[in-house]
C-alpha cells in the first residue's frame, strides 16, 4: 500500500511538472511573438496611439532699439477649430452645480459674441460639411479671446497656437525695422528692412517634443524625449533711439502735410560714432497693418531713394577745396549772375544779380552761390573731385547694407561732360541718398573722420553673446582743418543765410546749410519741382549730431525754408535728450564779403 | 523525535518506590545532540521572516514609488499647463506693456494731462553754481498739435486714450497719486562735487 501511494504520488508530480511546463511553454511563446516577432508591429500601434508630438517653437529673435525699447517682437496667436462630425448638444454644470443643455445654435453665438463673427457665420462654419473632421471656427485670435472660448468648455473645439510678429510701436521706425513676408517654400521670413538683413540672426529653429501619454493626456512617466531642443533667435540691437524717431516722424509728417509735400525723410546721425539715432520717412509703413500701405511706400526712401542733393553738397566741395590747400575760408571770389566755363559750359546762381557778388569762400557758402562755388570748385581736377567724392562714399551704399540700398548715382570721371562737370561742384549731375548726405556732414563734424554708417550694433544669442558687431574703423577723409574750417563756413548759414531765422537754437551753435534741387523729371531732363533739404550739424563747437531733412516737392515752399523748421525742431530735441551743453565759446563769425 | 527515548527511560521510575533515594540521581535527562550538519538542515523562521518581509518591503516599496511617480507625473502636468497660463498672462501684459509705452501713446497721454515741452533746457552745473543756457518759459506748443502722425494700427482702437484716462481717473480716484516717492533720475558726469573745508 505505501508502495501504490508513493508511486501515485510520482505520478501526479509529474503531471504537474508537465502541466506547469507546458503553460510556461504557452506563455513563453506568446512573449516571444509579442516582445520579439511582433515587436515592432505593436511598438508602432501603441505609440500611435499613446505618444503626442508637440512643437515647441524656437521664436524669433526681437528688434530692440538702443535702450532696448521692443521695436518687433514674437507673440502668440490661437486658432479655434472645430470637427463638424462631432458638432452636437452638450451639457454644461455651473458653478452651483445646475446642469443646463447647450444646442451649437446657442454655442455659435456664444463663440460669435467673443470673436466678433456674426452667430451664422459660425453656425455656418460648424454645419458647412457635416462629414468633416475639421474645420476653423476663427484664426489668430489674442489670449484673451482664446481664454474666452475656452472657458465656455464646448468639447468639439479644439486649439492651436502661432507665433506672430508684432510690433509695439507701430510706424515707429516702421520702414526702418521692416516686415514679414513669405519665402519660396512659403516659411515665414523677414522680407524687408532690419528683419530682412538680421533675418538669419532673428530666426529661432523650432524643436520637436514626442512622450507618450495615458487616456487623460497626461505623460507617461520617463516617456518625455526630446528629439530637438528649440533654439530661440536672437536679439537684433538697433542704433535708433526710438523716442527720437517718433519724434522725427511726427515732425516730418506735420511738415510734409503742411507745405504740401510728396515725400520726405530724416537721418540723424551721431558725429562721434557713425550710429543712425533716427532714419524717418514719410510717407512710412506700420509694420502691423501692411495693407494700409501702398506697397510702392513701404519701403526706406532714406536708404533707397537717390536724389540729386543740391546745395547741401557745397559742403563737400568746400572741403575738398579746402583740404587741397587751393583755398581758405577768405579766398575772394567775384561771383556772377552767370558763370561761364572756358568749355562753354555754364551755370547761374538762384537770384537774379546784376553786379557780381564780392564774396568770400564762407560768403560763397552762405549765399548758396552756384557761380562762386562752381569757379572755386574748378580750382580742382574732375579727377580730384570724383576722388573725394569717392572717398566721402558718394556712390557706393553704406555699410548698412539696408534691402534695396542705393549708392547714388556718381559717373565715372570720364564721361562727365562740361555741364556735369561744373554741376557736380553744387550736388546736380550726381545722386546721393539721405543717409549718404548725413555721413558726409558726419565726417566733417567729426575731424574729417568719416566713421561706417552703424544701423545694426550686433546680434544678441541667446547665451547672451554678441555677434556681427560692425566695424568702426574710421578713415580719414579730409584734414582736421578743413574739417573745422567747413564747419566754421557752414555756420555762417546758420547766422547770416536766408534761412537763418529758422535755424536758432538758443544757446547753441548751428552749422547748416540748406539746399533747393531741381528735380529730375524721369526722362533726363529737369521738372519744375524740387527738393529742398536742410543738412547741419550742432553745437558747431564741438559737433555731436548730424540732423539731414529732405523734403520733396514742396508745395507752398520751395526753397531751404522748408526743410529748416524740421532742422531746428530735432536738432533741439537731440541736443536736449542727450544732455549737450549749450556752446561756451562764441563763433569764428567769418566775414562773407570784402 | 528524539523526546520519545527519555519518555521511555523515564517509565520505571515511577514504578519503584524506594530506592528512590540510594540511588544517585537518575540519569539526567539526555537527548541526541544534532549534528551540526542536522542542525543547519533545521527550517529557521528568522530567514523566513526576512525574506517576507523584504518581499513585502520591496512590493510596498515599489508600490510607493510608482505611486509617487505617477503623482509626480500629475503634478507636472498641473504646473505645466498652470506654466503655460502664466506665460499667456505674460505675454498679454508685455504685449500691453510695450503697446502703452509707444512714443505715440505716450505723447498723446502727456499732451491730455496738459504737458508741454520746453525746448530750451538749461543746466546748472553743479561745481560752480554755473547757469548754462538762457532760462526761457515753455511757450506751451504741442508736439502732436493733436494730431497723431505716426500711425499704430495696435492703438487704433479708441480703448487706449480712452481707457489710460479712465483708468488714470480711477487711481487718481482711489489712492493718493505714488509720484513723489519715484526721484528722476539726474545722469551725472564726472566727479561729484565735495564741499571744500578747511
Amino acid at each position: 500500500m505505501n508502495a501504490t501511494a508513493s508511486r501515485s504520488t510520482r505520478r501526479r508530480a509529474t503531471v504537474a511538472v508537465f502541466a506547469v511546463v507546458a503553460v510556461v511553454a504557452v506563455f513563453v511563446v506568446r512573449l516571444v511573438t509579442i516582445q520579439v516577432v511582433q515587436a515592432d508591429t505593436l511598438n508602432a500601434a501603441s505609440f500611435d496611439k499613446l505618444s503626442a508630438e508637440t512643437t515647441t517653437y524656437g521664436l524669433r529673435g526681437d528688434i530692440v532699439d538702443n535702450d532696448g525699447t521692443v521695436l518687433a517682437t514674437t507673440v502668440l496667436r490661437y486658432d479655434v477649430t472645430a470637427s463638424p462630425k462631432s458638432v452636437t448638444d452638450f451639457d454644461r454644470t455651473d458653478d452651483e452645480g445646475a446642469t443646463t443643455t447647450v444646442t451649437p445654435t446657442q454655442a455659435a453665438g456664444e463663440i460669435a459674441a467673443i470673436t466678433g463673427q456674426t452667430a451664422d457665420q459660425v453656425y455656418g462654419i460648424l454645419t458647412a460639411d457635416p462629414s468633416s473632421n475639421f474645420a476653423y471656427v476663427v484664426r489668430g485670435i489674442d489670449v484673451d479671446a482664446f481664454r474666452s472660448i475656452r472657458d465656455l468648455g464646448i468639447p468639439w473645439l479644439y486649439y492651436s497656437s502661432n507665433p506672430v510678429r508684432t510690433y509695439p510701436n507701430g510706424a515707429v521706425a516702421g520702414s526702418v525695422v521692416g516686415f514679414m513676408g513669405e519665402d519660396e517654400a512659403g516659411e515665414a521670413t523677414g522680407s524687408a528692412g532690419v528683419e530682412q538683413i538680421e533675418n538669419q540672426c532673428l530666426t529661432g529653429t523650432d524643436g520637436v517634443q514626442t512622450y507618450e501619454r495615458g487616456a487623460d493626456g497626461v505623460a507617461i512617466p520617463g516617456s518625455t524625449v526630446t528629439t530637438t531642443e528649440a533654439e530661440p533667435g536672437g536679439t537684433a540691437m538697433l542704433t535708433i533711439d526710438s523716442d527720437l524717431q517718433w519724434f522725427s516722424q511726427q515732425a516730418l509728417a506735420a511738415r510734409v502735410q503742411e507745405t504740401g509735400a510728396a515725400w520726405g525723410t530724416v537721418v540723424v546721425q551721431e558725429v562721434k560714432t557713425g550710429k543712425l539715432l533716427a532714419v524717418a520717412d514719410y510717407p512710412s509703413v506700420d509694420p502691423n497693418n501692411l495693407d494700409a500701405t501702398p506697397t510702392e511706400d513701404r519701403g526706406s526712401i532714406a536708404f533707397q531713394a537717390p536724389f540729386e542733393p543740391g546745395s547741401t553738397f557745397k559742403a563737400l566741395t568746400a572741403a575738398s577745396v579746402l583740404d587741397a590747400g587751393l583755398a581758405n575760408v577768405g579766398t575772394q571770389v567775384e561771383a556772377p549772375y552767370i558763370f561761364t566755363d572756358p568749355n562753354g559750359a555754364s551755370t547761374r546762381d538762384s537770384e537774379f544779380h546784376v553786379d557780381p557778388l564780392r564774396l568770400t569762400f564762407a560768403g560763397v557758402i552762405q549765399e548758396s552761390s552756384n557761380t562762386g562755388t562752381a569757379m572755386l570748385g574748378e580750382l580742382l581736377s574732375p579727377q580730384q573731385r570724383f576722388d573725394y567724392m569717392t572717398k566721402f562714399h558718394i556712390g557706393s551704399s553704406s555699410e548698412v547694407g539696408f534691402p534695396g540700398e542705393s549708392g547714388g548715382i556718381l559717373h565715372p570721371v570720364d564721361e562727365w561732360d562740361d555741364q556735369t562737370n561744373l554741376t557736380t561742384t553744387f550736388g546736380q549731375g550726381l545722386a546721393t541718398t539721405a543717409v549718404q548726405m548725413a555721413s558726409v556732414y558726419q565726417a566733417l563734424g567729426n575731424g574729417g573722420v568719416r566713421l561706417p554708417v552703424q544701423l545694426v550694433s550686433g546680434c544678441k544669442q541667446a547665451d547672451g553673446t554678441v555677434t556681427q558687431v560692425p566695424d568702426t574703423t574710421g578713415e580719414q577723409v579730409v584734414s582736421p582743418q578743413a574739417a573745422t574750417d567747413t564747419i566754421n563756413m557752414l555756420e555762417t548759414v546758420a547766422t547770416g543765410g536766408y534761412a537763418s531765422a529758422d535755424l536758432q537754437i538758443p544757446g547753441y551753435r548751428v552749422a547748416a546749410k540748406t539746399g533747393t534741387a531741381q528735380m529730375s523729371d524721369g526722362s533726363g531732363a529737369y521738372g519744375d519741382s524740387y527738393i529742398t533739404s536742410l543738412a547741419g550739424l550742432a553745437p558747431a563747437d564741438d559737433p555731436q549730431y548730424v540732423v539731414s531733412v529732405t523734403i520733396a516737392k514742396p508745395v507752398t515752399i520751395e526753397n531751404g525754408l522748408a526743410a529748416a523748421p524740421v532742422f531746428q525742431k530735432i536738432m533741439s530735441q537731440v541736443l536736449k535728450e542727450h544732455r549737450v551743453l549749450p556752446s561756451g565759446v562764441p563763433g569764428p563769425d567769418l566775414p562773407t564779403t570784402y | 523525535m528524539t523526546n520519545l527515548a527519555g519518555a521511555f527511560m523515564a517509565r520505571p521510575r515511577t514504578s519503584i518506590a524506594e530506592p528512590a533515594h540510594d540511588l544517585p540521581a537518575i540519569t539526567p535527562h539526555i537527548e541526541i545532540v544534532p549534528t551540526r550538519s542536522q542542525k543547519r538542515a533545521r527550517p529557521k523562521i528568522a530567514y523566513a521572516a526576512v525574506v517576507v518581509t523584504g518581499v513585502l518591503a520591496i512590493v510596498v516599496t515599489q508600490l510607493l514609488l510608482s505611486i509617487g511617480l505617477s503623482d509626480g507625473a500629475y503634478e507636472i502636468s498641473s504646473l505645466q499647463s498652470q506654466q503655460k497660463e502664466l506665460d499667456r498672462s505674460n505675454q498679454v501684459l508685455s504685449e500691453q506693456f510695450d503697446k502703452l509705452s509707444s512714443p505715440q501713446n505716450l505723447a498723446a497721454s502727456a499732451e491730455s494731462l496738459g504737458m508741454v515741452t520746453n525746448s530750451a533746457p538749461v543746466y546748472l552745473r553743479l561745481s560752480d553754481g554755473a547757469v548754462l543756457g538762457s532760462p526761457v518759459a515753455a511757450a506751451g506748443t504741442s508736439v502732436t498739435g493733436g494730431q497723431a502722425l505716426v500711425p499704430n494700427s495696435l492703438l487704433t482702437p479708441p480703448t487706449v486714450a480712452g481707457a489710460t484716462a479712465a483708468g488714470a481717473g480711477a487711481a487718481g480716484a482711489e489712492s493718493a497719486p505714488p509720484a513723489p516717492e519715484v526721484q528722476p533720475d539726474v545722469p551725472w558726469q564726472g566727479a561729484l562735487p565735495s564741499p571744500t573745508t578747511r
